[in-house]
């Protein structure tokens, strides 16, 4: 009887411990980064660092602009082309399909999310890059917007970054939002049919009502997968330090600059310092989607609670 | 009698299990038709059938024909959005979008046309004060539906559902959820809308059944044992288990020779504890067993007729527990 008593106290005193221990190592690592990264901040204003767009480390020049754009440019094209693409299907998958088709098709998307990132980097290397430079000179002359190519494109590109972090985020939004949209009550469907409605206008008006705030949480999850990546995105971006005004420029993400200068010409004066600032910056842009993304969808939760 | 909807050798089938066996029935235009029958008898499927929402359940399949407007209803290659608006469903559970007041009105006519704003104001206040909610609820339209209490949820999904203006109203046993106050109101609502349209009410409450009804229509495990007008069916009917589910309801005093409860025991030992015991008695007798194995529901009475007992009554006691009455 005592020791099952031990047993049980024992218990929980180590999953309190465990829980601690993860939600410590956030803080521990955001303390290390900041230490690590305070050279180069007494040297340096905030200002010059944050805004600066010149990056020449052996003239001293630490400005991370460049990078923090190029962080948020990949990551907002690869959000613009999966969401819709991933909602889609998976109203698709949770509405209209089969239970053979779901069952079949499922499993298969879930494949995609265990696929190494490097291996969607050689992917990308090998189909998304040539392909984009075949069609860059045809596109890139027709004069749109954001979508213009100065002298010509290698395909090395935010386009590139963005179409293989896009495919490596499906997953994520497809099984989560075929999930939610499977849980929404069967009464709902009911009422909203038994009055006329055709499928879709149930889904539109009714259905999504429901899984709005599920659909937005596999977003959010998505984006931070997206936002965090580096090994697929850093073998297909170009990684040139400029702020692309266009899909088919180059473009520097914050994750390939770390991954690709630390450890290396450390004897650099603040060099190493900066990589870290690169890293407590790239921790503070997620911590802070993250945040507004969750006030967001409280927001949202609060409002359909209530109209 | 005006028949409204005809319901032609209906067949249903969810996989291999058959709810609905020959089904063929004249619907009363512009009175009220219960259906009654024990649970689990086809009640709900019938319903479904008649507004297609059969179709949403996977491997459910039906035969037959069911004219409704000379139209067939169950032909395939119909406008099933059409036919759905022709008949009003008030669910057995309330079941209101999630979306204010007004807006639970506004769905429908909104899907099958844009009216504007002031028209629209006129057809929400319409159809509440058909409902009977229009005084509850005229000072806070805009708030959410479901933050209304259940008895005034169902008068909500009641004027959602006029609101499409069909000819035919679904019930399916619209009470079942309600307190005893608001089931009165649901009843009185549906005896006020009878003058316009067809209704017709799945029902397992007998007393209802007798309030409301014109026309009954009597199921028992898939088949129909009985259909007439009302005062005929109730006072004289010429079906013994169509008496015998009247009296079951009302418990009259059935002389029970024996008693078995089964509770625990999974078919088939059930079926042949059930006979066992039965076997004891003497022709004529009455043995009352008690259940709690869903398919023994269908099962055990299925496999009694079989043998030429009579099953006088299945009925729900609560939550799990199933009476069946079986004479020798």
């Amino acid at each position: 009887m005592n020791i099952r008593k031990l047993k049980d106290a024992f218990a929980g005193r180590l999953m309190l411990a465990a829980a601690l221990f993860s939600s410590l190592i956030v803080l521990l690592m955001a303390i290390i980064l900041y230490l690590r990264s305070r050279p180069i901040l007494e040297v340096k204003t905030l200002n010059d660092l944050l805004l600066g767009s010149i990056w020449m480390p052996f003239q001293g020049k630490f400005g991370f602009y460049p990078f923090i754009m190029g962080t948020l440019y990949v990551t907002l094209l690869a959000m613009v082309i999966a969401v819709p693409l991933s909602i889609l299907s998976s109203i698709y998958l949770a509405e209209y399909a089969h239970e053979n088709v779901r069952t079949k098709v499922l499993p298969v998307i879930d494949l995609l999310a265990g696929i190494p990132p490097v291996v969607y980097g050689v992917w990308g290397v090998l189909a998304v890059v040539p392909a984009i430079s075949y069609i860059a000179p045809v596109i890139g002359n027709l004069g749109i917007p954001f979508l213009t190519v100065k002298g010509y494109s290698t395909g090395y590109s935010l386009l590139a970054g963005g179409i293989v972090l896009a495919i490596m985020v499906f997953p994520i939004i497809i099984s989560i939002s075929e999930q939610v949209l499977r849980a929404v009550p069967f009464d709902i469907k009911e009422a909203s049919l038994s009055l006329g409605a055709t499928r879709w206008q149930t889904i539109k008006h009714a259905v999504i009502r429901i899984a709005y705030p599920g659909i937005a949480a596999a977003i959010i999850l998505g984006f931070s997968r997206a936002i965090g990546e580096t090994m697929a995105v850093l073998m297909v971006v170009g990684n040139v330090p400029n702020i692309p005004s266009s899909v088919f420029d180059s473009a520097y993400p914050l994750t390939a600059l770390i991954a690709n200068n630390y450890g290396e010409m450390m004897s650099i004066p603040l060099y190493d310092s900066a990589l870290l600032l690169a890293a407590l910056i790239l921790m503070l842009v997620i911590l802070f989607f993250t945040v507004a993304a969750r006030l967001i969808l409280i927001r949202i939760e609060r409002s359909m609670a209530y109209g | 009698m005006k028949s409204h909807i005809s319901i032609q050798d209906v067949n249903a089938f969810y996989g291999d299990h058959q709810a609905l066996r020959n089904i063929t029935v004249e619907i009363p235009q512009k009175q009220v038709t219960a259906i009654i029958g024990p649970s689990g008898c086809g009640k709900s499927t019938l319903l479904k059938c008649l507004n297609r929402l059969i179709d949403l359940t996977d491997g459910a399949s039906v035969s037959g024909k069911i004219i409704v407007d000379g139209i067939n209803v169950l032909n395939g290659s119909i406008d099933v959005t059409d036919v759905r608006r022709k008949m009003g469903l008030l669910p057995q559970k309330p079941n209101p979008l999630p979306m204010s007041i007004y807006d639970n009105i506004a769905y429908g006519p909104k899907l099958h046309g844009k009216p504007g704003k002031k028209e629209m104001d006129e057809i929400v206040e319409k159809y509440l004060k058909i409902s009977g909610l229009w005084e509850e609820v005229k000072d806070r339209l805009k708030s959410p539906a479901n933050k209304l209490s259940i008895g005034q949820q169902q008068r909500l999904c009641l004027a959602r559902g006029l609101a499409v203006e069909p000819d035919i109203i679904l019930c399916d046993e619209p009470t079942s959820a309600l307190d005893p106050v608001s089931s009165q109101h649901i009843e009185q609502q549906l005896l006020k809308l009878k003058t316009n349209y067809t209704i017709v009410i799945v029902t397992h409450n007998i007393h209802q059944a007798m309030r409301l009804a014109d026309y009954v229509i009597h199921l028992y495990l898939g088949e129909l044992v009985e259909h007439g007008h009302a005062n005929e069916v109730f006072e004289n009917p010429k079906e013994e288990r169509t008496r015998a589910y009247i009296n079951g309801t009302f418990s009259i005093d059935l002389k029970i020779d024996s008693e078995a409860n089964l509770k625990g025991k999974m078919c088939p030992f059930n079926f042949v504890y059930a006979k066992q015991a039965l076997h004891n008695l003497e022709d004529g007798k009455i043995l009352k067993i008690i259940v709690d194995d869903p398919t023994a529901v269908t099962e055990v009475p299925r496999g009694m007729e079989a043998d030429g007992h009579k099953v006088l009554i299945v009925k729900e006691i609560n939550k799990t527990d199933w009476e069946i009455v079986i004479q020798k």
